[in-house]
């Protein structure tokens, strides 16, 4: 699954003076602000900030769902600005993995067609993708139920395979948006460890915007934004 | 696994609506077919017409009578081998006046000659050349009207009033099954003989058969010429397109027909079209996730279409499935007994069902084709902010 720590300590993430404006009915709204960031490979950082402060979309900044209005968003070594949509699609499918709050699964796939769902963009044959898929549910503890229906799992256990939809692909980076906001506590620190455990045997950098301080205490840095601006 | 299987499944997950839209996609092309297998039917007289028969009416209207001596003529140009004449005679079942059939007065001697794809038993046809007031009726409506040989109809007269008493002397099956079974033949002498001295000797049309059927355009031009200086003009064609002339009078109803078929298709289009937008927003935002993991924007369309193709596939096989019983079992056998005249032979043809199933498939295709569009223009992140 993992490769191990790469080339060391470097920046993944490497943001310079990147903004985000968007129109409302022809009248510009500010919501990024000249940030500059860089996020080292095989961090764990988390981005804080009240609603509306512009976390998730810093967030689909550097997962190149979005493009900043300016400046420079340069992410495992592509610049992101000026990609088409075709290659930002590539982009994401090679280097990145993707946890959402409400998990996103696909209520007619079983758990392991959810998580074999990225790799149809591979050219790997059918049964590889299933081994592989088996493999990533076997990372997140859910090996047992891979024929399950989302319908038949727990928040929780869904939140683990869509974390096993994030690394299927061996991403080099993860973003979650607020992964466990939608858990109990205890479901909520299961997923928690899974991440670290990610970061710290997989190498993998994880970027995860959430309004849960114990969450956000998981990780090694914590960013916090306010009103488009880091502080 | 693949988009398509998983677009296939897609529909699973409403299965209520999917088995109504499919079903109403469904009678869609249950009222195609009967529409279609109604006019292919209607002009079964056009496509298997004989090549080697041609017909004469007057130049002006077949509506207007031809002097009966014409047909003498006719017998002598080269290239005929047999000729003869008909008069409409329009008499209706005075019991039930609604009961629709062809009547024809016939020159006896000579119309199995033209018509020899009508069998009759020679017993029957001897019979009936004996009896001045015999009837040859068809299968189909002797069976209707609970006739038989030796019983004794009236018939009563629209075109030449009164009553017309009739001797059932036989009945007529046909080799071929485009042959109307449900006329009513009887002899032309009988009825020139019994009206008013200015309507006899007049027949509606008459009937040649060729020696070689490709020379029927030229024979055609010779009898026409033959009378162009007469006072009554001929127009004489081949029987395909005599039979078309006939149908050409029921134009305006092909017409609205096909206009009802076009229509249907429409209501067709916007039930699926709706059920698509409908299927496609509430699962815009797991786009967003497709268009998250890397998938393109034409897997997005891929996807919706693939899920149209399938709705498609289903209705036309469904539809099929309950045209066959319906048309071609309940209503054909029906129209044919009841109908026979016009529709002496109503079953779906293959490419009737070819047709239903391919437009099934291209109109669904065609339904989802702006919701796909929409969806695939969509950015990922309003996607994934999409609240079905």
């Amino acid at each position: 699954m993992g490769e191990g720590q790469r080339e060391g300590k470097k920046p993944i993430v490497e943001l310079d003076g990147v903004g985000k404006t968007y129109f409302r009915d022809k009248e510009p709204v500010v919501v990024l602000d000249n940030i500059s960031l860089d996020i080292e490979e095989g961090s764990y950082e988390a981005l804080m900030g009240p609603s509306g402060s512009g976390k998730s979309t810093l967030l689909n900044l550097i997962a190149g769902l979005d493009r900043p209005s300016r400046g420079s968003a340069r992410v495992a070594g592509q610049e992101l600005s000026g990609m088409s949509d075709s290659a930002l699609a590539t982009f994401r499918s090679r280097t990145m993995g993707f946890i959402f709050q409400a998990y996103n699964l696909m209520p007619v796939l079983t758990a392991v067609e959810n998580v074999e769902l990225p790799l149809l963009l591979t050219k790997l044959s059918r049964g590889e993708r299933k081994k592989r898929a088996q493999t990533a549910l076997r990372v997140v503890g859910l090996e047992e139920r891979m024929n399950h229906y989302p319908r038949q799992l727990s928040g929780g256990q869904e939140q683990r395979v869509a974390i096993a939809r994030a690394i299927v692909n061996d991403p080099r980076i993860i973003v979650a948006d607020e992964p466990t906001g939608d858990l109990d506590r205890k479901s909520a620190d299961e997923i928690l460890t899974l991440l670290e455990k990610l970061n710290k045997e997989f190498n993998k950098t994880i970027l995860m915007v959430t309004h849960d301080p114990q969450a956000a205490e998981r990780a090694t840095v914590i960013h916090r934004l306010d009103k488009g601006n880091l502080s | 696994m693949s988009l398509l299987s998983i677009a296939a499944r897609n529909l699973l997950r409403n299965k209520f609506r999917t088995i109504f839209t499919v079903l109403g996609a469904a009678v869609a092309v249950l009222a195609f077919v009967f529409i279609q297998t109604m006019l292919t039917s209607w002009s079964a007289g056009v496509e298997f017409a004989a090549k080697d028969r041609i017909a004469t009416r007057h130049k002006v209207s077949m509506i207007l009578p031809l002097p009966k001596r014409y047909a003498d003529t006719i017998r002598e140009v080269p290239g005929v081998k047999h000729a003869s004449y008909f008069q409409w005679f329009g008499g209706v079942d005075p019991k039930d006046k609604n009961n629709f059939f062809a009547n024809t007065a016939v020159e006896s001697k000579t119309v199995f000659d033209i018509y020899d794809e009508m069998v009759v038993a020679p017993e029957d046809k001897a019979r009936w050349l004996a009896d001045r007031q015999g009837a040859i009726v068809g299968a189909v409506l002797a069976k209707k009207m609970g006739l038989k040989v030796g019983d004794r109809v009236t018939l009563q007269g629209t075109i030449f009033p009164g009553d017309w008493q009739f001797n059932v002397s036989g009945i007529y099956t046909a080799s071929r099954r485009s042959i109307d079974q449900s006329q009513f033949f009887f002899h032309w002498d009988y009825l020139n003989e019994s009206v008013p001295e200015p309507q006899r000797d007049q027949v509606a049309w008459i009937s040649a058969r060729l020696d070689d059927p490709t020379r029927s355009a030229e024979v055609s031009a010779a009898i026409d010429r033959i009378f162009d200086e007469k006072d009554v003009q001929t127009a004489t064609m081949s029987e395909r397109a005599m039979n078309l002339s006939f149908m050409a009078m029921f134009s305006a109803v092909l017409s609205a027909l096909d206009a009802v078929s076009i229509i249907i298709l429409v209501i067709m289009v916007m039930i699926l079209g709706n059920t698509i937008a409908m299927g496609v927003r509430e699962r815009t935002r797991e786009y967003g996730v497709l268009r998250a993991v890397g998938f393109q924007p034409k897997h997005v369309g891929l996807f919706i279409l693939g899920e149209a193709l399938t709705i498609g596939v289903l209705a036309g096989v469904v539809g099929l499935g309950i045209s066959y019983p319906l048309v071609e079992l309940m209503f054909g056998r029906f129209l044919e007994e009841n109908m026979g005249g016009m529709f002496p032979y109503f079953r779906i043809a293959p490419m009737t069902m070819v047709a239903a199933v391919l437009l099934a498939v291209t109109l669904s295709v065609v339904a989802s084709l702006i919701p796909a569009y929409r969806a695939a223009k969509l950015s990922v992140t309003d996607a994934l902010r999409r609240v079905a």
